[in-house]
């Protein structure tokens, strides 16, 4: 409930002579180490199993199976987004710690696939959160998938996967396309503005008319009240 | 000054050997489902990866009190443990006070995960202290059985009596047997791993935690794998002689539960109690009969 972001906001002046060595080190272990989300509703994630185990074994390139939002790095997303299954993917990526990246798998994900014509699919996936890298494919074998992860993996090591901080600079625009979807009153746990503020990439585009609709419909988060019910018989506790 | 040094480089070599031995299990979980598995330096990887996320959620004090309480208790286990060359506080402490320390890991994360406030978590933490009572019994029974047979709690003494005499697991094969009975649980290794459970309760004690708090319990399992390795090694194998003999010892020992570990289904909380209650219990309590007869 009162989650706090602890990490310091971007620095202005680095003292430290050594800062660069760091940023060096910290980026190469984020590309050696990437711990998946698996968003699989789609049926691409059948393409996963094959590139996990012993054929293909992503295990090689230090890139792990994680099941919470919390421990991930790489939020999945295999195959056609659904509109209500878009609402859960945005409420997971929010919960998810950055740096974090996102991998769009098969052909839905980038234009609707063969659900193009559906009225209940959200066609493309980068309108509604930052897309780091798209695996075309219907579906892509395994032997795609790894050569995608690689390709991520080298823009982390060069510093080039960066699409997070966009999410933050970009918040109006992808919070319209998600308002043109869900409603005006959509709206998620996560206070994105004041994250953007922390991290300092509040931009100019950061803020705009959908921010203000979210403001004006936002309600404050309640904790839910826990209620036990007693067996069969019993009165109901508050 | 001697101490001061080897208070330093007691836990920084185990946290050194544990990563190592993380390497090992991960490579033996890997070529056992014919697989390559990780490269050489990944744990280190994967830590440094996690303490260097920019979002760090914290859910509150208490749950960064009880991450220090995991990493740190097993911090202060290191010092007690004697190692080839380095006594630290073995003398002092003994092996007691060693395994009333190796609970304060389970203890401070029980605290940590009550603040997250997730279900899951505590789904976890509650099956997770469950498991300690498991398997806690039969620990304490194979540590006393062992202790009455060297007559000293004085683990540098216990090393030194096995180096002179005969090693403990001839001494005392059922105590020993009973022992390795215990070390998967110990470990939260497969047939033991209810309280982790991904599919079900999203790993449960670790469901909420995330950037260095994950790299804590990333830090914390590389020292759980040492203590157990070297203090198994130490009452049963004969301690160490001299370092290459000393890590084959606890490597091997560390290794043994991986490789049975899938052999096994998953069990459930109650079975594990009474599995836990039943064989290594009874072992370990034939084994003290037969040492003390």
């Amino acid at each position: 409930m009162n989650d706090r972001v602890q990490s310091p906001g971007e620095r202005v002046t680095r003292t430290n002579p050594l800062a660069h060595v760091f940023d060096e080190l910290s980026r190469f272990c984020r590309s050696r180490s990437l711990f998946i989300l698996h968003y699989c509703t789609g049926c691409g994630a059948i393409e996963l199993p094959p590139a996990m185990t012993s054929r293909f074994d992503m295990e090689r390139l230090g890139i792990q199976p994680m099941v919470t939002p919390r421990q991930a790095d790489i939020l999945l997303v295999t195959g056609y987004v659904s509109v209500k299954t878009l609402k859960r993917i945005l409420l997971t990526y929010e919960q998810m710690a950055a740096p974090k990246y996102v991998i769009g798998i098969c052909s839905c994900t980038v234009n609707g696939g063969m659900y193009w014509q559906s009225y209940a699919t959200a066609k493309v996936l980068k309108a509604y959160l930052p897309v780091d890298l798209y695996i075309a494919g219907c579906m892509p074998r395994p032997e795609a998938v790894i050569t995608g992860m690689r390709a991520l993996m080298d823009d982390i090591a060069a510093g080039r996967a960066e699409s997070w901080k966009r999410y933050y600079t970009h918040y109006d625009h992808y919070l319209g396309n998600q308002q043109a979807l869900f409603g005006e009153n959509w709206q998620t746990p996560t206070d994105v503005l004041a994250e953007a503020r922390h991290y300092g990439l509040l931009g100019e585009r950061s803020e705009g008319e959908h921010t203000a609709l979210l403001e004006r419909h936002q309600q404050p988060l309640e904790p839910l009240t826990m209620r036990l019910r007693a067996p069969a018989g019993g009165e109901e506790k508050a | 000054m001697r101490l001061g040094f080897e208070l330093v480089m007691m836990p920084l070599l185990a946290f050194v050997i544990g990563l190592l031995m993380v390497l090992l299990l991960r490579r033996i979980g890997a070529r056992l489902q014919r697989r390559v598995g990780p490269p050489f330096l990944q744990p280190l990887y994967d830590v440094v990866k996690l303490y260097a996320k920019r979002t760090q959620v914290s859910h509150g004090l208490i749950h960064e009190i009880g991450i220090v309480m995991a990493v740190g208790g097993y911090v202060a286990t290191e010092t007690l443990l004697p190692v080839p060359g380095m006594n630290g506080l073995a003398d002092k402490g003994g092996v007691i006070t060693l395994a009333y320390m190796m609970m304060v890991p389970s203890l401070g994360l029980a605290l940590g995960v009550g603040q997250c406030a997730n279900p899951n978590g505590s789904i976890g933490i509650a099956r997770a202290l469950t498991a300690m009572l498991a398997y806690d019994i039969p620990f304490m029974l194979v540590i006393f059985g062992a202790a009455w047979v060297y007559g000293t709690t004085d683990l540098s003494e216990i090393i030194a009596l096995q180096q002179h005499g005969a090693w403990g697991v001839e001494r005392m094969p059922l105590l020993a047997l009973a022992g390795l009975m215990t070390l998967p649980a110990l470990m939260g290794k497969q047939p033991f791993e209810i309280y982790v459970a991904p599919a079900e309760i999203a790993t449960g004690p670790m469901v909420e935690m995330g950037g260095k708090f994950l790299g804590g319990l990333f830090v914390m399992q590389a020292f759980q794998l040492y203590t157990l390795g070297v203090l198994y090694a130490t009452l049963f194998l004969g301690g160490g002689e001299n370092w290459p003999l000393f890590l084959v010892k606890i490597f091997a020992v560390v290794s043994i539960p991986m490789t049975i570990a899938w052999l096994y289904p998953r069990y459930r909380t109650e079975d594990m109690l009474s599995a836990m209650w039943r064989w290594p219990l009874l072992t370990a309590l034939l084994g003290i009969a037969m040492v003390m007869i």
